[in-house]
């Protein structure tokens, strides 16, 4: 049995999983209070993390029907994140293995979020196109077998899709985090209302969305205050689209360039039922997971720890974190 | 009663071991100044390395204390979530120390230096201001190094100035309040000898031991603070998040 923890950025979470990826327990805590802020403060998420992470690793146990002495494995997201979040996860992680002689598998957040299509019954069948959007993210993987160094072929060069999603939602006037609102909206407006680039433009496989949120700041001072809220729903469903279309045109690419015949999707972006309906026209086989492992859990990091070499005790010790996804990386 | 005790408020890492009656053992790690705090990668190496020595196994230890500062933000969370899982996953009881206070015990190593009859503990809180609390010696007397609590009543002793942030001027304030006969230490009170030292109180010289927060001391303090829940042990940060504050402006 594998206990993963998961700090990196605003939900605590930890969860139970067994070594053949059957989840015992995945427990979410989100901490909500950064709504007011406009996006996530560190110092505020890691205080919630030090309160919260002791009940939650309790009530994932208890869930699993399991005791710290069931366990075989210990895994914890090391990076990429804010560090003081990381922290309280990976100073709780290497206590609880050392309290036990357990190993630790160190497990990198985007390699979780690909680990997060091994778990269930049938995973999917390698190799595979992995296409990772969420409010910290948004890459390409070339995914050929189950271990940390999958081959990132495209990733963003600014904001993260999530992020696209937030920054438009406030200049709907939508709060923080936006993304699900303007979604909501988006349906009652027409995505060809308005042109925002999607990057048709900008060769490659990498992704650009700061150019798109300029673009709909000056639309909304174009357009003025009475006819921007007459014409909200219609901004924001052309706005979505231009991000959909930015995400599904690289996939497209990236399946051509790598010959790739399978897509999966994760991170919460993932969640975006326009995104999700657009890249089932793209003509291969798409896997979506269930939602609460698209967006950050600890299942998806004992699904990733079942692939990586485990740190034994003592060698763990020392193990420090990292903020940025350089460590683990291949570029080509 | 085996006690394993640590520290990660200040830039050092200070982990005790105490068994038995024995003097406890202490390893300890202290970046120079300007060099950043290795709370992460030194304190558990330190932990394993001091049970490894007094060959003590996790279900020989009877209770664990962590100091809960006030100190650096991200060194009090690591101390304090390493030590509640290390309690919880081996069901140990588990006290949190103030930091200040186990600093202050340090004055009693001075033994009866002449006219001390108070000290003033300050540790660096950044941004021009400091982590302040005093205590009169004698209400301190129940932590002698030899751990004897005869005929003490169990519990913390009063401090004199309850623990706080203070800039340099409250600091010189607080200063002349508690008076001349002051032994004043700390790594705050180096920093600010020039602003301690005019209001009449003594600093001892800037590498005294006096000033180093030391494990050693929480080994004693635990004996005399009750345990509880685990989710109470919470860093002392004394100051609210910069994005709360900013909000509120
Ligand atoms: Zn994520």
């Amino acid at each position: 049995m594998i206990l993963a923890i998961e700090t990196s950025c605003d939900d605590t979470c930890a969860a139970v999983v067994t070594e053949g990826g059957e989840i015992l327990a995945n427990v979410i805590s989100s901490q909500g209070v950064h709504d007011r802020f406009g996006g996530v403060v560190p110092e505020i998420a890691s205080r919630h993390h030090l309160e919260g992470i002791g009940s939650v690793l309790d009530d994932a146990l208890t869930r699993a029907g399991a005791s710290f002495e069931d366990l075989d494995l210990v895994a914890v997201t090391c990076g990429p994140g804010l560090v003081a979040a990381l922290l309280v996860g990976v100073a709780s992680a290497k206590a609880i293995a050392a309290a036990h002689r357990l190993p630790l598998a160190p497990v990198d957040h985007l390699h979780g979020h690909v680990a997060a299509t091994f778990l269930g019954p049938v995973p999917l069948e390698l190799p595979f196109l992995s296409l990772i959007a969420s409010g910290g993210h948004t890459l390409l993987a070339r995914v050929s077998d189950r271990g940390p160094e999958f081959e990132v072929i495209g990733q963003t060069l600014d904001d993260a899709a999530g992020e696209a999603f937030d920054k438009g939602a406030r200049l709907l006037g939508l709060g923080y985090p936006g993304g699900a609102a303007l979604e909501r909206l988006a349906l009652d407006g027409d995505p060809e209302a308005f042109a925002f680039p999607a990057g048709r433009g900008m060769p490659g496989l990498d992704f650009s969305f700061a150019g798109l949120k300029t673009a709909l700041l000056y639309r909304i001072r174009d357009l003025g205050e009475g006819e921007t809220t007459r014409r909200r729903a219609d901004l924001a469903a052309s706005y979505q689209r231009a991000i959909v279309e930015a995400l599904a045109l690289r996939a497209t690419r990236a399946l051509e360039q790598t010959g790739l015949e399978r897509l999966a999707i994760g991170g919460g972006v993932a969640a975006n039922g326009v995104l999700r309906s657009r890249l089932r026209e793209l003509g291969v086989p798409l896997e979506v997971p269930p939602m609460e492992l698209c967006t950050d859990n600890a299942a998806m990091i004992g699904s990733a720890a079942r692939f990586v070499e485990p740190l034994s005790y003592p060698e763990y010790l020392d193990l420090d974190v990292y903020a940025s996804g350089e460590r683990r990386f291949v570029r080509t | 009663m085996t006690i394993l005790a640590f520290d990660t408020a200040t830039r050092a890492t200070t982990v005790a071991l105490s068994t038995g009656s024995a003097e406890p053992v202490e390893r300890r790690d202290d970046p120079a100044r300007g060099e950043r705090p290795r709370h992460t990668t030194r304190l558990m190496p330190m932990i394993a390395e001091l049970l490894e020595l007094g060959g003590v196994a996790w279900e020989e230890v009877d209770r664990l204390a962590v100091g809960v500062g006030p100190g650096t933000f991200t060194g009090l969370r690591v101390g304090v979530a390493s030590a509640r899982a290390l309690a919880q996953a081996r069901g140990i009881p588990l006290v949190g120390v103030p930091t200040l206070q186990s600093l202050a015990v340090n004055a009693l190593a001075c033994g009866d230096r002449a006219g001390t009859d108070v000290v003033l503990t300050v540790l660096d809180a950044r941004r021009g201001e400091a982590f302040v609390a005093a205590w009169r010696v004698s209400d301190l007397r129940g932590t002698s190094p030899g751990g004897s609590l005869s005929g003490r009543p169990a519990g913390a002793p009063q401090a004199l100035v309850g623990a706080t942030v203070a800039g340099p001027h409250a600091l010189s304030e607080i200063a002349r309040r508690v008076g001349p006969s002051t032994l004043t230490i700390g790594e705050g009170a180096v920093e600010f000898r020039e602003v301690l030292e005019p209001s009449g109180v003594s600093v001892p010289e800037d590498d005294s031991e006096l000033h180093r927060v030391t494990a050693i001391n929480h080994c004693r303090l635990a004996r005399q603070i009750p345990d509880g829940d685990l989710a109470e042990v919470r860093p002392a940060y004394l100051r609210r998040p910069d994005a709360e504050i900013a909000l509120d402006k």
